[in-house]
């Protein structure tokens, strides 16, 4: 939206963001750094999802899966003796190969299809890494061992990439003609449609980068864990996580997934961390009252503050 | 080949079918809720697990045979959708898709984490009926009949319900159209609340027989609304009697598949039906879609 001086101050408090987290290493003790790379695998995640769900308004219920398989990407090219950087990458590379036909398989489709299609998506996830025994070892896992994974330090900076990546492209996206008619398919499809907008493919490009994401994260996070096995991989919590910070923060912005992905992280350190079922449920709640009474997420006080129109999904 | 006996085979169709059955009574009513609100649960499998769950605390702390808590159940989950509906579904009755996809989706993780807080992660299963009949060569287990038959004649009750009574008349109204229902004089709001209130019935009843058959756990939910959603696109969305068709045949495949592979595969079969009828036949394969 043209409002040249709020984008100037949010730019600014950018500036400042990301070099506190560049300096940070040097002030913190590895439990602190340790929180700050899961802040950053959430903002990463979230960023993705909001690339196509926030974007498009076609919400993905299985964005985790993509993290999933980018896990077991980044282990197996680890242990085949691959350099970390390039695991990384191939984690990417399979998520993306995996997006493609199925972006094309469920988003020419209007409605709920995508939702439901990608619902299962994690499940099914699942199921392959615990029967595919050759590659995934199954139910046991994968354990990586210590002299392959680099440092905590490269981690996090890894990771922080990831989520800076990740924030910048949705930014440039939101300012770009794609963004555009991303939120024109978002407000009226058929209309977008009508005017022009190829929006099979802008869904599928959206989605493919969107995959991409997670893809690489997943390949960071197993060399954070050092161990993968199918239930932690394809975590249905992840899912839950990615859609309710983003909700939280305001779906469609660029601000939004960073707020969001702080301020449940920070609950979940201060309150929940004990209690997982708990956590969840509360995380429940929160999708709740978001979707029936805070539409625009936490962003939207914020702006409505400064008087201008809430770019957001209704 | 021994497994293309005609007993296996016979066995294969019987168990398919009333697992089938049983699929449907659930599918129906997720897909009766979408018929005439337009709203997809992603909770319904939850308020199955809710019936479940129900008659699990009846059996252990008063001993109540499942069939018989099944006559308290389906009534107070009646009660518990037709409240959902009036606080809760019906303030994204008429939203974008998007918004009642993550309300409910934000009922069903509360459900299923609330369940883990009250239950833990253990699998429960109810030991009431055991043992199988014997017809000549084939064995048919207990529970597995009634389980199918109870589900099978639940569904055709609400069938009939719908086709033959004036209030059913009224549901099936609201469902074609519900502006033009309303101005002939149907409370349509009522009406979303009694039909909501039946599909939580159903799914509740359909948790009372998933229990006699299988063991369950608070986060089993999942592995019911995948294969409901692949019924329902497969019977055409909004569909009641596609969704009942969806079912049987979703039940026999996946009996048929586990006989032949094996069982992990035939968990499969619901989300390969799914991408299959997406591929040929975005529709589905009876009736039109209209989302």
């Amino acid at each position: 939206m043209p409002d040249g001086g709020r984008r100037f101050n949010s730019g600014w408090i950018g500036v400042v963001l990301v070099v506190l987290a560049s300096l940070a290493p040097l002030g913190l003790n590895d439990y602190q750094q340790s929180f700050l790379l899961q802040v950053f695998l959430v903002i990463a995640l979230a960023q993705a999802w909001n690339l196509i769900s926030g974007m498009t308004g076609y919400v993905s219920f299985g964005h985790a899966a993509f993290f999933g398989v980018g896990a077991y990407a980044g282990a197996l090219f680890l242990t085949w003796g691959f350099p970390w950087w390039l695991a990384v990458m191939k984690g990417a590379g399979i998520a993306l190969l995996l997006a493609v036909p199925l972006g094309f398989l469920t988003l020419r489709l209007r409605g709920p299809y995508f939702a439901i299609a990608m619902l299962g998506l994690n499940e099914v996830g699942r199921i392959v890494a615990t029967l595919w025994v050759d590659v995934t070892h199954g139910g046991t896992g994968l354990t990586l061992s210590p002299e392959l994974l680099p440092s905590l330090d490269v981690k996090y900076f890894t990771m922080f990439a990831l989520a800076l990546g990740a924030t910048l492209l949705v930014a440039g996206i939101h300012r770009s003609r794609f963004g555009l008619e991303l939120r024109a398919i978002r407000e009226d499809e058929e209309a977008a449609e009508m005017v022009g907008v190829n929006t099979t493919l802008n869904k599928v490009i959206a989605f493919v980068l969107s995959a991409l994401i997670p893809g690489a994260v997943g390949a960071v996070y197993v060399m954070y864990t050092s161990y993968i096995n199918p239930s932690s991989a394809f975590e249905h919590a992840r899912n839950i996580e990615m859609i309710v910070v983003v909700l939280f923060g305001g779906s469609g912005t660029v601000w939004g997934p960073i707020i969001g992905a702080g301020t449940v992280m920070v609950l979940r350190e201060l309150l929940w961390a004990q209690f997982p079922a708990a956590h969840l449920a509360a995380l429940g709640v929160l999708l709740l009252v978001v979707v029936l009474y805070l539409p625009g997420g936490l962003i939207s006080i914020l702006r409505d503050r400064q008087r201008t129109r809430p770019d957001v999904l209704r | 080949m021994e497994l293309l006996e005609p007993e296996i085979l016979l066995q294969l169709l019987i168990g398919g079918l009333l697992a089938g059955a049983l699929y449907a009574l659930l599918a129906c009513g997720l897909n009766l809720v979408f018929g005439v609100m337009r709203v997809i649960n992603l909770a319904h499998a939850e308020l199955m697990l809710m019936g479940a769950f129900g008659a699990y605390v009846l059996f252990t702390v008063f001993g109540l045979h499942p069939l018989v808590s099944l006559l308290l159940i389906v009534p107070a989950i009646f009660f518990v959708g037709y409240y959902l509906q009036r606080f809760l579904i019906e303030r994204v009755v008429g939203r974008p898709m998007l918004t009642s996809l993550l309300a409910t989706y934000g009922l069903s993780i509360i459900l299923i984490n609330l369940g883990l807080l009250l239950f833990s992660a253990d699998f429960k299963s109810i030991p009431a009926l055991q043992g199988s009949f014997l017809i000549d060569e084939l064995a048919v287990s207990k529970p597995r009949v009634t389980a199918g038959l109870i589900s099978l004649l639940l569904t055709v009750g609400v069938y009939l319900f719908l086709e033959r009574t004036r209030l059913g008349k009224a549901i099936r109204a609201v469902s074609e159209h519900a502006q033009v229902a309303a101005i002939c004089g149907i409370d349509v709001r009522r009406i979303r609340m009694l039909t909501f209130g039946m599909a939580a019935a159903m799914a509740g009843a359909a948790g009372v027989m998933l229990s006699v058959i299988y063991s369950f756990w608070p986060g089993s939910g999942v592995d019911f609304i995948q294969k409901c959603f692949a019924i329902i696109i497969i019977g055409g969305m909004g569909n009641f009697v596609g969704a009942f068709y969806g079912g049987i045949l979703l039940g026999v495949v996946e009996a048929f598949v586990g006989g032949f592979a094996s069982t992990q595969w035939a968990e499969a079969v619901a989300y390969l039906l799914l991408v299959t009828v997406l591929l040929i036949r975005p529709t589905g394969l009876k009736g039109v879609a209209r989302a």
